[in-house]
């Protein structure tokens, strides 16, 4: 860049030799704002640097607002509507299936009160078969029961009858015994009778 | 010891004819390093954002996240500071921003930098505040005046109060130019001074006996250099956030004047 441009280096570096030489002069130079002190006051230069930067700066400025900052909006517009999409999605599987687990738990609910109804039913079912199998039971027991009892008091009346013809025909033989005389079995059994009556 | 103000001499790279503005009179065209410099940080602004906008994805690259955070941070800033009103004024602060942090950054890399421009800055901070005064005036006319006479504030202190505003208003240009030169200047004149350390202290050691100390200073240096260089990097970002940041509090002033909010 020297190469190009030798008469500027050379006039920096003239400068430069003046201002290492005397310190007052410098002083008077900024001063004076031309030539001389910062290069950045040199004003032969300002013309030039402000229209560019203006030009530059107003290129840059269309390009940025009618291309980019709307380009980077429209991102982050998108952005925030995907994310505010998905969450909605999101929010809306949820209550789904919140809904879909109250369904279950409801189904679970009616299913057991169903089971319970069956239980109840099946036990009062069963109490009933056995009560009247054993009703049944009962009285085929009471039945066998109330034969063997006719039949032991038919055996008891029978040896009961036994006993009196054998006591009619003890007494008969005894009086004979005792008496000699003969006795008939009617008057024996008319004198067990009256015995018997007058005992009950 | 090379002369720290050489770096800030403007040079001519190509020769274009002057233009003559009326009124004003000739205007070389010159393509200079100063123009170059502006070029490139333009260019450079133009290249990242094609390249970060390019695939415009829902779920950003790496590159895109950058962009995109630039953008929404300018955004957040304007908004916040001017109201949804500022949404308008967007485009050009955060112009403003991109092209002078483009500008600072490049100044790091390359050997010019056109925010050590004076003619730069100072047309920057004046093409803000024109814009304030125009916009402010469109927008309220005559109540311009409310911004130099403060509301609820008495006659007899707006004689001291609003000699001050006006003051503080028209020097508003000159620091928000200065500020950006200042800064810059500073920075890359301390920079090229340590650098110069470097070599000088270097070459005085070299010539051994005791001045061969002057290698542990010539390494002070280099450390200084390298601290400055990194806290240049803060400054080229700082620098163009605050400009950014002032311009929207300008506009701020004439936007939502009377109402503060």
């Amino acid at each position: 860049m020297a190469a190009e441009t030798p008469n500027h280096a050379e006039t920096a570096g003239a400068d430069h030799g003046a201002h290492a030489s005397t310190g007052t002069t410098e002083v008077a130079a900024h001063g004076g704002g031309e030539s001389g002190g910062l290069p950045q006051f040199r004003m032969e230069y300002w013309g030039g640097q402000i229209v560019w930067l203006f030009l530059i700066f107003a290129v840059l400025y269309i390009l940025l607002a009618k291309v980019f900052v709307p380009r980077l909006r429209k991102i982050k517009d998108n952005r925030a509507a995907t994310i505010a999409d998905a969450v909605n999605q999101a929010r809306s599987v949820q209550a789904e299936a919140e809904a879909q687990a109250k369904a279950a738990q409801a189904e679970i609910d009616e299913a057991r009160s169903r089971a319970r109804g069956l239980a109840v039913e099946a036990k009062a079912k069963a109490a009933a078969q056995l009560a009247t199998s054993q009703k049944a039971e009962d009285e085929r027991l009471q039945a066998q029961m109330d034969e063997a009892e006719a039949r032991i008091r038919g055996l008891r009346d029978q040896a009961m009858s036994n006993v009196r013809g054998i006591a009619g025909e003890t007494a008969q033989a005894m009086v004979e015994k005792l008496t000699g005389q003969k006795v008939t079995a009617a008057e024996i059994d008319a004198a067990l009778t009256a015995r018997a009556q007058g005992a009950a | 010891m090379a002369d720290p103000m050489h770096q800030f001499e403007i040079q001519k790279v190509l020769d274009l004819p002057a233009i003559t503005l009326p009124g004003i009179g000739a205007i070389d065209m010159s393509i200079t390093n100063s123009t170059v410099a502006m070029l490139l940080a333009a260019a450079l602004v133009v290249l990242f954002f094609a390249v970060t906008t390019a695939k415009a994805a829902v779920v950003p690259g790496r590159l895109q996240v950058i962009g995109e955070g630039i953008f929404s941070y300018i955004d957040d800033l304007v908004v916040g500071i001017i109201g949804h009103e500022g949404r308008k004024f967007f485009p050009y602060i955060f112009t403003l921003f991109v092209f002078i942090l483009a500008m600072n950054v490049l100044g790091l890399f390359l050997v010019f930098t056109a925010t050590s421009q004076l003619a730069v800055t100072a047309s920057l901070a004046v093409m803000t505040i024109l814009i304030v005064i125009i916009y402010g005036l469109m927008r309220n006319g005559a109540n311009m005046y409310k911004l130099f006479v403060p509301a609820g504030v008495p006659w007899y202190m707006l004689i001291l109060v609003t000699p001050i505003e006006i003051l503080s208003f028209l020097l508003r240009p000159v620091t928000l130019a200065l500020r950006l030169f200042g800064n810059m200047l500073g920075g890359h004149v301390a920079l090229k001074v340590f650098a110069g350390f470097v070599v000088s202290l270097g070459a005085l050691a070299a010539t051994g006996g005791v001045a061969s100390l002057g290698y542990l200073a010539a390494a002070l240096s280099l450390g200084g250099v390298v601290a400055l260089t990194a806290l240049e990097f803060l400054v080229a970002f700082l620098q163009a956030f605050v400009f950014a940041v002032l311009a929207c509090v300008y506009l701020n002033d004439v936007v939502n004047l009377g109402h503060h909010h």
